[in-house]
C-alpha cells in the first residue's frame, strides 16, 4: 500500500513523465517528426466491469486510438496490439464529474471593505449584450474558455475522474458547461461536449449589484429572467414601446433552456425544493448538485422526479469532549453528523438516481474514504458505481461516448487492485487510452515468515507492514531486529546485527520476491563477502488490499428522523379528530360572546355544534375542560417567522415581484413555539426597507408539514407596503443615502409613479392584443413584468396591501393616494400614530394593526400610546394586534389584554383583536377566527382566563389536527434529551469523529426584524438597529 | 424635557409638544390612613380588611380598625389592593429617551472598563419615558450604565424627583461587568473559527482578571499613602475591596456564571448576578453558595435551539424550588412598565404568586440594601405604596388608582395619557 501522500507525488511525476501521446488533432500543423507512436493495446487477463452490474472475469480489454475497440470475453489478444497483463485486477469505466469548475477560469473577486464602506450599486455596466443584473451570465459558452489543466486535473485523476461538465461557478446563472476529458490534451482533444448543461445557484456569487440580496430576492430574478427569455425569442428585431428591443446575448442563450436543461446547486432540501418549484414553472429540466439533507425530506425530494449530484463532504462531528461543550450544540446538527453519510443510500433506496462529485470536499483525498463510508452507510455498490459512471454520464450528456466500456466509447477507464467500494487501490487510470500511472500494477509483498537458508544456517525472517516494513531475523532462539528498513516496489533492504557463518556484526541485507511465495536475496557479511540466497514464504503474506476488505456494517442510528428534523420535530402530521371538547368556558370571538360550561363538537376538521350537554357521538374523542377555556386559534397579521435567508429583498424601492411564499421555512422551531403560544395562523410578511416590498404569505402552523403544506391557500394574495424611516433609510449614514426615495415625499411619488407605470403597462398589453398579425409582426410584445403585473393586481382588488407605517402624515398620505387609484388599503401595520387619525382610517376602510404598547425605540414612534388599539376601535377601525417578534408571537393574548389594562375594553373584543379581526384583515374570517359552526376547528385549550398573566396553553389544534400539547410537550423533552446524550456517547466513542467539513451543518437564521437588511450572499447586515421594527 | 426637546430638535426636526406639566408630589401633609384593603405586604403575606397608616412619608402602622388620627386623610380602599412600589433593577431609564436616536442615548460609555462612570449623573428626571414607567407602579428603578466589560456603577432611584439628588435613593451602589464570553458561537455571522473565538474568550477573561488586580493594588497603595495621583477607576471600585460596594456581574451561560463564582470567592467581593439565563442548569449549586440572583430574562425565548418552549417563563419557579434566592429585572428602559406582567407571566409557569411579587419588590431592595426602608409593607418603613384596583401583576387586573413614594402622591398623569385625552377629543 501507498499512501495517498506518495500516491498523489507520483501522479505528479507520472504526468510530467508521460510524453504527449499522439495527438489526435486534425488541425494542428506538424513541427519536426511526425509522432506515429502505435496506440493499440490489450489489457488481458482483467475482471472487467463494462457497466454497474456488468462484469466480465478474465477478459481483454482492446484500445486504440483513444478509444474502446472491442472487449474480448475469451481473453484473446489481438495480433499486433501491446500487451498488458491484469491478472488480478479490475477494470471500471472512467468516472465522471457532472459538477466541476476544471479548465475554466476563475471569477475574479472583488474584494469588499466592511459595512458601510462601499456605495451601494444599483445597475451594472452593460457590456457585450450582458443581462442587467451581474449574476446572470447566461451568454457565457464556458466551451470558448476551456482549456486542460494538468496540475487542476491531478485531484480527479488520483480518484479515478477521466472527465467532467465545468462551467465557472458564479452566480445564478452561470452560463454553460462543457464536458472535458481530463486528458493532458489541447482543448480541441478533450471536448466531449461543447455545450453541456446551464449551471445555476440561487447565490448572486461576485455580482457587486444590490439586488438580489435575499433568497426570495435570487428566486424573484430567475423567474423573471425565464420570463424575459421566453420574450426575447418573440420580440428580438422588432419595435418595443420605447424602441427597437435591445441586442441581449443573455437572454439569446436562454432561449432553448428547455431543451437544455440545468444543474442548479442547492444548499439543503428546502432550496431544491424551491429551486424545482420556479424551475419548472418554466418547464426547464433540472439535475440537482445537493446537499446530503435531502434524506430529512426524501418524499418531496422523490416527487420533483430529478436527478441528483451529490457531494461527499460529510460534517465532522461537533466538538463535545469538554464538560460543558453540549450546551454549544444542536441535536439537529447531531442527527446530521449521524445521518449524512446515509444520505446517498436514503436516495437509492427512493429510487432516486443520483451522481457524485468531488465538489466541496475540502481536499480530495477524501474521496475514496467517505465514498465507502456511504457504502458502510448501506449504500450499493452497483448503485455507487453508476453514480461515478452511468448516471454522470447522462447528466453531462456524454452518455454515447462514456461512463460505460464498450466498443466506440472513449478509452477511459480505472484500474484496481481489489474493490474500490470496500478498500482497493487505484493503480492506474487511462484517459483517451493513455495511461496515468498511480502505482505500480504489482508491488511486491513482504509480510509474513520468510523461512531461508543463509550461510548453511536456517533462518526466518518475521516481517510485518505493508508500505512501512518492521521485522526481526530469528536464528533458533535468537533473534535480532532489523534496521534501516527501506522498500521499493520490489525490493526490500535491510541491516541486522547477526552471527552468521561465524562472522558476527552487521549484515547488509537485500530481498525480492520472486514469486507468490518465493524470495530470493543477498547478503553482505562484516568482511564484505556477498551471500545469494532464497527463501520461501511459510506464513502470511495475504495482501492487506483483498485481506482486510471491509464489510459493509450494520449501521444502525441512534438519532430520530422526524419532520422538521431538529428538535421537537414530529413523527408526521398529527391525525384529524373528531372531537367532543364538554364543559369548556368558550370564547367564541363571535356574536355569541362567552359560553359558560359549554360542549364543542368538532367534527372533520371543523366546528360542528357548540352548546351545552352535547351527546358524545360514538368514536369521537372527548376532552374535558372543566375548569378550562377555548378560544379561537391566535392570528398574528405580522410576523417574520418560518422565512428562510432574508426578509427584506430591500436592495431597490420596489420589489413586489418577490415572494415571501417562496422561501417558506418549515424547519423554523419558532412554528412550534408560537403553536405552544396558542397561534395558528401566521401572515408572514416582507419586511420594510422598501416603500413596496414583497408579497406575503399566510400560512397556518402545521408544524412537520413541508413548506407548500403550511400555505393557507384560502387567504387571497396579499403584499408588504412600508413608510417612513425605514423606507427612506433613516440610519444610513448620508453618503449612502443614494436610492429615491429618501423623504416622505419621495415615498409618496415613487408609489404614485409605480401604480402609473402599471396602468400604462395595461394598456399596451391590450393594445398589443389587438394588433393585427401583421403588425405584430413588426411589434415587439410587451416583455411580461413580475414587478408591475403585481401592482396591477393591487389596483384590481385581488392583492391586499398591509402597510408599516407609524406617523399621521404618512398614514393619510396612503390613504389618500389609494383613493386616487381606486382601491382599499386593507391594513395599516404598527400603525402607532393610527390613533390620530382614526376617523381617516374608518372612512376609508382600512383596518389596523398595532402593537400593543411599544413606543419610544425610534424617533417616528414616540407618540406611540398603549391606547391606540381602543381609540381605533372605538372610531370604527378595524383594530388587531400583531408581534412582529418571533417572541411576542407567543403571548399575543397578554398583548390584547393590555387595551383591557389601559382603557379598560370588553375583554371579549380585546379578544377578538388576535382572532376574528385579524382573520377580516387577511380575508379569510369565512374559514377561521372563531369558534362558530362550520368554520374550520383552529382552537386553543388554556388553562386559565386566555388575557390573564395567568393562562397557560394546554393545547392547540389545527383543523382538528393536535399541533401542540403540553404534556406530549414535557415527552419530547425527555426523549430529546436521552437522544442528545445517546448522540453525544456515539460522537465520543468515535476517533474519526473530528474528520469532516467543519462547515457542514445548516447556519443558523437571524432572527428577522422588519428592519433587518441582510445581504444574504454576501453574509452581511447594511442595516439593522436593536430594537427597530 | 427641554433638554432633550433641543437635542432633538437639533439632530432632526422640531417637535412641538408642550412643556409637561406632571410636577413631583409634594411632601406629605397629613397622616393617611388607608382602609380595608387587602394589603399585600410581601413579608407578611396578604392581608384582607386591614388597614395602613402613613404618617410623614412612613408607616406607622398596619392592622385591622386603625384609629383615625386627627388631621388624617382616609382613603376607602376596600375592595383594593395595596403593594408596596415595585423596584425595577437592571435599567436604562432616563439615559435613553429614543433608542436609534443617538443624541438621545447617554448610557453607553467609551472604553472597555469604565467603573468611574455613575449611572445617576445622566439620568434625565423628565425624560418622558419615567411617568410611563411609574404609572404601572414601578416607584424605583436601578440606573446601570451599558458598555463592553466594567460599566460603570449604578444607583437606586425613585422615580419621581425633580433632580437626580432629590430622587437619589442610593448612589453608587455597585459596579457592573459584563462577564466575557464564553463558547463556542455558531450563528452565521460569526467568521472566527473555534479556536480564534476560545482565544479571544480568554483575552476578555484575563483582562478582566488583571483589572481585579490593578484595583487591589491600587487599594492597597492607598490604604498605605503610596500613590503616584488618583485614578478614577479604580477609586470607583475600591468599596470592592472593602465590602462598601456591589459587584453586579451581568452573566447568562452557565460557564459564566461558574466563573464568575469562582472568581468572586477568590476576592470575597460582595456581588450579585444579573441575567442568569442558564440559572436553572445550576440552580442548586446557586442555592448552595447563596449567590444572589437577578433573573433577566422572565419573558423571552429560550436561549438555545433545544431548549424547552417555556424555559425563559419557567426559570423562576426552577429557581425559587432549589431555594434560591432571587429578584426578577426585565432589562431595558420604555418597556420596563411590563415588570410586573413579567413577574405575572412567572406564575403561569409555577412560581408560586407570593413570590413572584417579591421578586420585583423586597427581593430587590434587600439586593441594594435598602431593605430597612423599602419593598414590602411593614411598620416603619417608608410609605412606597401603590393602590391597585386589581391585581398588579394581571394585565385584566392591573388598574393603579394611587401610587405613593415616601407618602408623596406620585401624579400618575403622562405623555401616553396626555396624547389620549387629547386625541379623544378629536372629531
Amino acid at each position: 500500500m501507498i499512501s495517498s501522500n506518495r500516491l498523489s507525488k507520483l501522479a505528479v511525476a507520472m504526468c510530467a513523465a508521460l510524453p504527449v501521446l499522439a495527438s489526435a488533432s486534425q488541425t494542428t500543423t506538424v513541427q519536426g517528426l511526425h509522432d506515429n507512436s502505435s496506440s493499440f493495446v490489450a489489457l488481458q487477463n482483467a475482471t472487467i466491469i463494462t457497466e454497474p452490474g456488468k462484469r466480465l472475469e478474465n477478459a481483454t480489454l482492446v484500445i486504440r486510438n483513444g478509444k474502446v475497440e472491442r472487449i474480448n470475453e475469451n481473453n484473446r489478444v489481438p495480433e499486433g496490439a501491446r500487451v498488458i497483463d491484469l491478472t488480478g485486477h479490475t477494470i471500471y469505466p472512467g468516472f465522471i464529474d457532472a459538477y466541476s469548475n476544471y479548465g475554466v477560469p476563475a471569477p475574479k473577486q472583488e474584494q469588499r471593505g466592511p459595512w458601510f464602506s462601499t456605495k451601494p450599486q444599483y445597475n451594472n455596466k452593460r457590456e457585450g449584450g450582458n443581462a442587467a443584473n451581474d449574476a446572470i451570465h447566461s451568454q457565457q459558452l464556458w466551451v470558448d474558455q476551456a482549456a486542460s489543466d494538468s496540475k487542476a486535473a491531478e485531484d480527479y485523476i488520483e480518484q479515478g475522474f477521466t472527465a467532467v461538465q465545468s462551467a465557472r461557478l458564479d452566480g445564478i446563472f452561470q452560463g454553460q458547461a462543457v464536458t472535458l476529458s481530463l486528458a493532458d490534451k489541447i482543448a480541441n482533444d478533450v471536448v466531449y461536449r461543447a455545450q453541456g448543461r446551464h449551471f445555476g445557484s440561487f447565490d448572486k456569487g461576485t455580482s457587486q449589484q444590490q439586488y438580489p440580496n435575499s433568497l426570495m430576492g435570487s428566486i424573484a430574478l430567475i423567474r423573471q429572467t425565464l420570463s424575459d427569455a421566453n420574450w426575447y425569442e418573440q420580440a428580438y428585431g422588432k419595435a418595443a414601446y420605447n424602441g427597437t428591443v435591445e441586442y441581449n446575448a443573455a437572454l439569446a442563450e436562454l432561449g432553448p433552456i428547455e431543451q437544455e436543461g440545468m444543474l442548479f446547486k442547492v444548499t439543503d432540501d428546502k432550496s431544491l425544493l424551491r429551486a424545482h418549484a420556479v424551475l419548472s414553472e418554466f418547464d426547464v429540466p433540472v439535475t440537482f448538485v445537493g446537499s446530503n439533507y435531502e434524506y430529512a425530506r426524501l418524499d418531496a425530494v422523490k416527487a420533483t422526479q430529478a436527478k441528483l449530484v451529490l457531494p461527499l463532504n460529510f460534517p465532522a462531528a461537533p466538538e463535545v469532549a469538554g464538560v460543558n461543550d453540549d450546551l454549544d450544540v444542536e441535536l439537529a446538527d447531531l442527527r446530521h453528523w449521524e445521518r449524512a453519510p446515509g444520505n446517498a443510500a436514503a436516495l437509492a433506496a427512493a429510487d432516486i438516481d443520483f451522481s457524485f462529485t468531488l465538489h466541496q470536499l475540502q481536499k480530495a483525498g477524501d474521496f475514496w474514504p467517505n465514498l465507502r463510508k456511504a457504502v458502510q452507510h448501506g449504500l450499493d455498490k452497483d448503485t455507487a458505481l453508476a453514480a461515478l459512471t452511468t448516471i454522470p454520464a447522462q447528466i453531462a450528456g456524454v452518455s454515447d461516448k462514456a461512463g460505460k466500456l464498450a466498443p466506440g466509447y472513449m478509452a477511459d477507464f480505472v484500474v484496481a487492485e481489489g474493490d474500490l467500494f470496500t478498500k482497493g487501490t487505484i493503480k492506474s487510470v487511462w484517459l483517451q487510452g493513455a495511461e496515468t500511472e498511480l502505482a505500480p500494477l504489482r508491488t511486491a509483498n513482504f509480510a509474513g515468515t520468510i523461512r531461508a537458508s543463509l550461510a548453511n544456517q536456517d533462518v526466518q525472517f518475521e516481517l510485518k507492514g505493508d508500505e512501512r516494513v518492521s521485522g526481526e531475523l530469528v536464528m533458533g532462539e535468537r533473534s535480532s531486529k532489523l534496521r534501516s528498513v527501506t522498500r521499493d516496489e520490489d525490493t526490500l533492504n535491510f541491516v541486522v546485527d547477526a552471527e552468521l557463518a561465524g562472522l558476527s556484526g552487521a549484515w547488509r541485507v537485500q530481498l525480492q520476491q520472486a514469486a507468490e511465495q518465493e524470495f530470493r536475496g543477498v547478503a553482505v557479511g562484516p568482511d564484505g563477502r556477498t551471500l545469494h540466497f532464497s527463501g520461501t514464504r511459510t506464513d502470511g503474506g495475504d495482501s492487506e488490499a483483498t485481506a482486510a476488505t471491509t464489510a459493509a456494517t450494520d449501521v444502525s442510528y441512534v438519532s430520530r428522523l422526524t419532520y422538521p428534523n431538529v428538535a421537537y420535530g414530529l413523527d408526521g402530521l398529527p391525525a384529524r379528530q373528531n372531537l367532543h371538547i364538554k364543559n369548556a368556558t368558550v370564547w367564541t370571538a363571535d356574536e355569541d360572546g362567552v359560553l359558560e360550561n359549554t360542549d364543542i363538537i368538532v367534527r372533520d376538521g371543523e366546528f360542528y355544534r357548540i352548546g351545552q350537554d352535547l351527546p358524545t357521538p360514538s368514536g369521537y374523542t372527548v376532552i374535558d375542560a372543566s375548569g378550562m377555556h377555548v378560544t379561537p386559534g391566535i392570528i398574528d397579521e405580522h410576523s417574520h417567522i418560518a422565512i428562510d435567508r432574508g426578509v427584506n429583498e430591500g436592495s431597490e424601492a420596489i420589489t413586489s415581484e418577490v415572494r415571501i411564499g417562496d422561501v417558506v421555512n418549515p424547519d423554523d422551531v419558532h412554528i412550534y413555539r408560537s403553536l405552544a403560544g396558542g397561534t395558528t395562523m401566521a401572515q408572514l410578511l416582507h419586511g420594510s426597507a422598501n416603500p413596496i416590498g414583497g408579497q406575503a404569505q399566510v400560512i397556518k402552523l402545521r408544524w412537520g408539514a413541508t413548506a407548500d403544506q403550511m400555505k393557507f391557500d384560502a387567504a387571497p394574495p396579499s403584499i408588504k407596503f412600508a413608510l417612513g424611516e425605514n423606507v427612506k433609510q433613516s440610519r444610513y449614514p448620508s453618503w449612502l443615502s443614494t436610492r429615491y426615495p429618501q423623504t416622505r415625499m419621495g415615498v409618496e411619488t415613487l408609489m404614485r409613479d409605480g401604480f402609473t407605470a402599471a396602468l400604462e403597462y395595461r394598456e399596451r398589453l391590450q393594445a398589443y392584443k389587438k394588433l393585427s398579425r401583421s403588425e405584430r409582426a413588426k411589434t415587439a410584445p410587451p416583455r411580461p413584468d413580475y414587478r408591475l403585473q403585481t401592482l396591477l393586481e393591487i389596483l384590481d382588488r385581488e392583492r391586499f396591501v398591509h402597510a408599516h407605517s407609524y406617523v399621521q402624515s404618512e398614514i393619510l398620505m396612503l390613504l389618500r393616494l389609494a383613493e386616487d387609484f381606486n382601491f382599499t388599503l386593507t391594513t395599516f401595520t404598527h400603525i402607532l400614530e393610527g390613533y390620530k387619525v382614526a376617523s381617516e382610517m374608518a372612512k376609508h376602510g382600512a383596518g389596523g394593526s398595532s402593537f400593543a404598547d411599544w413606543w419610544a425605540y425610534k424617533f417616528e414612534v414616540y407618540d406611540a400610546i398603549p391606547h391606540n388599539a381602543c381609540l381605533m376601535s372605538e372610531k370604527g377601525v378595524l383594530t388587531s394586534i400583531n408581534s412582529d417578534s418571533n417572541d411576542l408571537q407567543r403571548r399575543l393574548n397578554t398583548e390584547a389584554a393590555k387595551s383591557v389594562t389601559y382603557c379598560g375594553m370588553d375583554e371579549h373584543e380585546a379578544l377578538k383583536m388576535v382572532t376574528l379581526n385579524p382573520a377580516k384583515q387577511l380575508k379569510v374570517d369565512e374559514y377561521v377566527g372563531s369558534i362558530k359552526a362550520g368554520k374550520h376547528a383552529d382552537f386553543v385549550i388554556w388553562n386559565n382566563h386566555p388575557l390573564s398573566s395567568y393562562a397557560r396553553v394546554e393545547q392547540t389544534w389545527i383543523n382538528a389536527r393536535n399541533f401542540f400539547n403540553r404534556e406530549r410537550d414535557e415527552q419530547l423533552r425527555a426523549e430529546l434529551r436521552e437522544e442528545k446524550q445517546a448522540l453525544l456517547q456515539k460522537v465520543l466513542a468515535d476517533p474519526n469523529a473530528s474528520n469532516g467539513d467543519s462547515n457542514g451543518y445548516k447556519r443558523e437564521q437571524p432572527a428577522w426584524h422588519c428592519d433587518t437588511e441582510h445581504d444574504t450572499w454576501l453574509g452581511t447586515f447594511t442595516a439593522h438597529s436593536h430594537g427597530g421594527h | 424635557m427641554k433638554k432633550l426637546i433641543t437635542a432633538v430638535a437639533a439632530a432632526t426636526v422640531s417637535l412641538s409638544v408642550a412643556a409637561h406639566d406632571i410636577v413631583p408630589g409634594e411632601p406629605q401633609q397629613q397622616p393617611i390612613l388607608l382602609q380595608n384593603g387587602t394589603l399585600h405586604t410581601v413579608s407578611h403575606g396578604v392581608q384582607a380588611n386591614t388597614d395602613l397608616l402613613f404618617v410623614d412619608g412612613k408607616i406607622t402602622a398596619i392592622g385591622v380598625d386603625l384609629a383615625v388620627p386627627a388631621n388624617a386623610q382616609v382613603l376607602d380602599v376596600a375592595g383594593k389592593h395595596v403593594y408596596p412600589g415595585v423596584i425595577a433593577l437592571d435599567t436604562t431609564i432616563g439615559l435613553r429617551e429614543i433608542e436609534s436616536v443617538r443624541a438621545t442615548e447617554d448610557a453607553d460609555e467609551a472604553g472597555v472598563i469604565t467603573p468611574e462612570v455613575s449611572g445617576h449623573v445622566a439620568y434625565n428626571p423628565d425624560s418622558e419615558v419615567i411617568p410611563t414607567i411609574r404609572y404601572n407602579g414601578v416607584s424605583h428603578a436601578q440606573i446601570v450604565p451599558q458598555g463592553e466589560l466594567i460599566t460603570g456603577r449604578s444607583s437606586l432611584l425613585q422615580l419621581d424627583g425633580w433632580t437626580y439628588e432629590d430622587a437619589g435613593e442610593r448612589l453608587n451602589v455597585g459596579v457592573h461587568v459584563n462577564w466575557p464570553r464564553v463558547g463556542i458561537n455558531t450563528a452565521w455571522w460569526e467568521r472566527r473559527s473555534p479556536a480564534e473565538q476560545r482565544k479571544a474568550n480568554a483575552e476578555a477573561r484575563k483582562q478582566l482578571e488583571r483589572t481585579f488586580i490593578d484595583a487591589k493594588a491600587y487599594y492597597d497603595a492607598k490604604q498605605a499613602g503610596e500613590l503616584n495621583g488618583t485614578d478614577l477607576r479604580w477609586e470607583a471600585m475600591l468599596g470592592l475591596f472593602d465590602g462598601s460596594s456591589t459587584l453586579f456581574v451581568h452573566a447568562d451561560d452557565q460557564r459564566q456564571i461558574e466563573e464568575a463564582i469562582e472568581l468572586t470567592r477568590e476576592w470575597g467581593f460582595d456581588w450579585v448576578l444579573m441575567g442568569a439565563r442558564d440559572a436553572w442548569r445550576m440552580a442548586d449549586q446557586l442555592a448552595a453558595e447563596n449567590v444572589r440572583v437577578v433573573y433577566g430574562a422572565p419573558f423571552g425565548l429560550p436561549t438555545r435551539h433545544d431548549e424547552a418552549y417555556d424555559q425563559a417563563f419557567s426559570t423562576p419557579a426552577a429557581l425559587a424550588q432549589a431555594g434560591v434566592n432571587f429578584a426578577i429585572s426585565y432589562p431595558g428602559y420604555w418597556d420596563v412598565r411590563n415588570l410586573p406582567f413579567a413577574a405575572g407571566n412567572a406564575v403561569a409557569y409555577g412560581l408560586d404568586r407570593e413570590q413572584a411579587l417579591a421578586a420585583i419588590t423586597l427581593k430587590p431592595a434587600e439586593f441594594l440594601g435598602v431593605a430597612d426602608r423599602l419593598g414590602s409593607l411593614e411598620e416603619g418603613k417608608q410609605a412606597t405604596i401603590l393602590i391597585s384596583d386589581g391585581d398588579l401583576l394581571d394585565p385584566i387586573g392591573q388598574k393603579i388608582e394611587q401610587l405613593f413614594i415616601e407618602g408623596r402622591l406620585v401624579d400618575l398623569n403622562n405623555r401616553h395619557l396626555q396624547l389620549y385625552n387629547k386625541y379623544k377629543q378629536k372629531p
